[in-house]
């Protein structure tokens, strides 16, 4: 019997909503969350803009935000997430073996801290040793354990007494798409029943704003931040930083249904593949995006037709939008001008490892709803970007089916098909080896 | 000990090791590895291949191109091109993976679409280096550093791809930019068990069709002053007085000192691997991790440990009296020896009737997520060589006995290994690799 890995639980802290009916609203109003950037001083930065979680902190979910002052900020948007998760899946009143339960996220790279780093850089001319023993001597070790990606995944197994496999994966913007592939993985090859899976991000920092802006991949429209997300529109000119996590209950259908618990939707694909092109450029015909979105539609057993909408990685970018229109239309060939693919991005900026995740909340979310969400800021076509983008009003759809796609610098890429559960369904999980 | 039915399936496919590749302190080959280990051991000197701090590195890779070994033309260029943006953790995974390749002969047989890259790493590697020249430009004239001037000064004198360099997924991107492989890429950052959650997430991959072969490998160090820095912090390695004492590090109570490597391997499907004529090092029988932390925080890595092991020879249809030997994770600090010891003693029984148990951490240093690579191929050299190399005892704590009583070189190594990572947070893991007999 083939094991089918269904969602009954979904968390999410975003620059546009804190729970995930305040984010539905917010992605079908066409909020954007993007707005000055205050997390730190970045007066004098070149890019002074970012999608801020705003007026949000872990008391919203019962926990003492004193007891965690010396977590980075992706460590509390996944504890929020994952909470609400727990909560929505009734965790708390189930009988589940530890054992089988596990987690999987995708959380980036927390950094040092900026102010105390430069300062040792500075004061001891970045020398090996010197540098080793003014570190020992600033670093507060609680903190700096804090600071290490995996921490998010180990808290979320303490507190919600997660006693099988725990793992966290970093693979740039497509970290918490593979970590709740390979979550649902883990539950279809029977390594668990329940797995606590997503991911959480934010690079609103120093080294962050360095990394990327020295990149060239971050829009510079410091006066029009509601403008500046620009997803395959002519104009677009990079993406804006963004923050957030989305945090899901992914659980054997058995299981779940045993312990009567609603089944919010079925992670019925996955698909995973490398450009193997460049480190910093996407492959121009998207070959790998375009392998991982067959790839994913290969294992949900569907074919382009049975798709009703994507959600795009939609970066704003000039080359990702480009890249990722081909890739599209390579996977789902005619069909590609039918499906009304949008861009969340326009409204949450970018989540870097979280994105893939928030974006399959926005999926789950339209299958609830039967509504999805728009690009926002969608005003002047490209020819080059020449699908349905859903501009600036969301849409009522029959969602069935629907693919989330992500890119990653380096050259990963990977999807998810999430389906509308249906008992009678034979949009199963194909194991290939499975008996 | 019973199996159940999803535990048979999972043999349906086996999965064979197919290709090996090491960057080590005790070497750059698996020959090289091989013999070293097979020497005596010796008293921890200071080789140094960082200035932070005075240990053994490995000591003849610096990056340079040649270090690489011998590779097609083609491959050398793109690493050389790439060589830049790469810091040593990338380099020495990539060399390992590159290694691993070649010795498989693989891609010779494989579509590139089919073939994916999964590696462990650890933490962001954020070199003080890379921002010295940035951080001088926002120095005032007094020399004194404004923090005010970064956005305008010390910003755009950062080099364009440094974010690039120090993430930890940047192995398995060059190795599969370098050779062209298009199947699922992937990256564990789960320190010391990553590479152990990697070999479990590539058998899924070929399990469930969307490759037919992996790279598989680790890499670390915490050699470099940030690693060193939360090694340290972690308790996770010794500290300098431990070389200046010139105590010896084999014994008792001792936490490794700082080391770093990777290594490598090949997964593919057993019958693809006999059609092609591939030469077959073991068979990964099954693995499994585990988390165990108590409500209040405290966490019990070595009832994971133990959690794991047994998960891992119920997947393996392995009896613990079954099990060749033993590499233990092997950190040797107190708490972690403690509860290593235990898990093994609550699997395996009392020390009596243990199997052999080695480590390798007292001599290798702490390769941080490298290390259980390194561990596995050390293994994996003892099945083919029919023997264990020697070890000395470790980890004596108690009346109970040593987790690792040593042996002379002579103890034989068995037809199958189980290979134990730690994470003092409270993580266990197991891999379970059988010698293959066709």
């Amino acid at each position: 019997m083939k094991r089918r890995a269904v969602v009954t639980g979904i968390g999410c802290v975003t620059p546009i909503g804190t729970t995930p009916d305040d984010f539905a609203s917010g992605l079908y109003a066409g909020r954007i969350g993007v707005g000055r950037l205050t997390v730190f001083d970045a007066s004098h930065y070149p890019v002074q803009i970012a999608a801020e979680v705003h007026d949000w902190d872990l008391s919203a979910v019962g926990e003492n935000p004193a007891q965690w002052r010396n977590c980075p900020r992706q460590t509390t948007f996944a504890i929020g997430a994952g909470l609400q998760a727990a909560q929505q899946a009734g965790l708390a009143d189930a009988r589940i073996e530890s054992s089988r339960f596990g987690v999987y996220l995708g959380c980036g790279e927390p950094f040092e801290d900026f102010t105390a780093f430069t300062q040792a850089v500075h004061d001891t001319q970045s020398s090996e040793r010197p540098f080793l023993e003014h570190a020992l001597r600033i670093f507060d070790p609680d903190t700096e354990r804090e600071y290490e990606p995996d921490m998010p995944a180990m808290h979320l197994a303490r507190m919600l007494h997660a006693g099988g496999p725990v793992a966290n994966c970093v693979s740039a913007c497509v970290s918490s798409t593979q970590a709740i592939g390979e979550a649902s993985r883990m539950i279809q090859f029977d390594e668990a029943d329940v797995m606590l899976c997503g991911g959480a991000h934010s690079t609103i920092n120093p080294f962050g704003v360095t990394g990327f802006q020295r990149l060239s991949a971050l829009s510079t429209r410091n006066d029009d931040p509601q403008g500046a997300v620009r997803p395959f529109d002519a104009d677009r000119d990079g993406f804006v930083i963004g923050e957030g996590a989305a945090v899901f209950i992914v659980e054997e259908l058995e299981h779940a249904r045993l312990r009567g618990a609603e089944i919010l939707g079925e992670i019925t694909g996955y698909g995973s593949a490398q450009d193997a092109y460049r480190i910093t450029d996407t492959h121009p015909e998207g070959r790998g995006a375009a392998t991982a979105m067959r790839r994913a539609l290969q294992n949900a057993d569907l074919v382009p037709e049975q798709i009703s909408y994507i959600n795009a990685h939609g970066t704003g970018t000039p080359l990702n939008d480009r890249v990722e229109t081909l890739a599209i239309k390579q996977a789902f060939g005619p069909q590609a001008y039918r499906i009304p693919v949008s861009s969340t991005k326009s409204m949450l900026g970018h989540a870097t490892t979280a994105c893939g995740a928030i974006e399959l909340a926005v999926c789950l979310l339209s299958l609830k709803s039967g509504v999805i969400p728009p690009t926002m800021n969608y005003e002047s076509p490209d020819p080059e970007c020449d699908l349905d983008y859903v501009p600036k009003q969301p849409r009522e759809v029959s969602c069935r089916h629907l693919l989330s796609n992500n890119v990653a610098f380096g050259g990963q890429n990977a999807a998810l098909v999430v389906s509308r559960y249906d008992e009678s369904s034979s949009a199963t999980v194909q194991v290939r080896w499975a008996a | 000990m019973s199996l159940t039915h999803n535990d048979r399936v999972e043999h349906d496919r086996q999965i064979v090791i197919t290709g090996m590749g090491i960057i080590s302190p005790f070497g750059r080959t698996a020959a090289q590895f091989w013999n070293k280990l097979n020497e005596p051991s010796e008293a921890v000197e200071g080789s140094g291949s960082g200035e932070a701090v005075c240990a053994p590195g490995v000591a003849d890779f610096n990056g340079r191109i040649d270090d690489f070994d011998d590779l097609p033309a083609t491959t050398r260029k793109k690493i050389r091109k790439s060589l830049k943006v790469m810091n040593r953790e990338t380099q020495m995974g990539v060399a390992a993976g590159q290694q691993a390749l070649l010795s498989s002969q693989l891609l010779e047989y494989y579509d590139a679409e089919r073939v994916g890259v999964c590696f462990g790493a650890g933490n962001v590697s954020v070199m003080p280096e890379d921002f010295q020249s940035a951080v001088g430009a926002c120095s005032d004239a007094q020399g004194e550093f404004e923090m005010d001037r970064w956005g305008t000064d010390g910003l755009s004198e950062m080099a364009p791809l440094w974010l690039l360099k120090c993430l930890p997924n940047m192995p398995t991107c060059h190795l599969a930019i370098i050779n062209d492989l298009r199947g699922p890429n992937n990256t564990i950052t789960q320190r010391d068990v990553s590479f152990a959650l990697a070999i479990a997430e590539a058998c899924r991959n070929i399990k469930s069709g969307d490759a037919d072969a992996m790279l598989v490998g680790a890499t670390g160090t915490t050699l470099n002053s940030i690693n060193l820095m939360h090694a340290r912090l972690e308790n996770e390695v010794c500290d300098d007085s431990a070389f200046s004492d010139n105590k010896s590090l084999d014994a008792t109570d001792h936490k490794p000192f700082p080391g770093e490597g990777a290594g490598a391997v090949i997964l593919e499907d057993l019958h693809a691997a006999q059609d092609r004529g591939a030469h077959i090092y073991g068979e990964v029988l099954g693995s499994a991790s585990a988390s165990f932390i108590g409500h209040d925080g405290v966490s019990a890595c070595g009832q994971a440990l133990a959690s794991a092991m047994r998960q891992s020879l119920r997947r393996a249809c392995l009896f613990p009296s079954g099990v060749g030997h033993i590499h233990a994770h092997g950190l040797g600090s107190v708490t972690m020896s403690r509860a290593e010891s235990q898990a093994i003693r609550d699997v395996f029984g009392p020390a009596d009737v243990q199997r052999p148990v080695v480590a390798t951490k007292s001599r290798l240093g702490n390769a941080g997520a490298g290390a259980g690579a390194m561990e596995m191929i050390a293994s994996l050299l003892a099945l083919q060589n029919g023997r264990l190399f020697p070890a000395d005892p470790f980890g004596v704590l108690n009346s109970d006995g040593p987790i690792c009583s040593g042996n002379d070189g002579e103890v034989t190594a068995g037809d199958s290994f189980l290979s134990l990572s730690m994470l003092g947070r409270g993580l266990g893991s197991c891999i379970a690799v059988g010698a293959f007999r066709d």
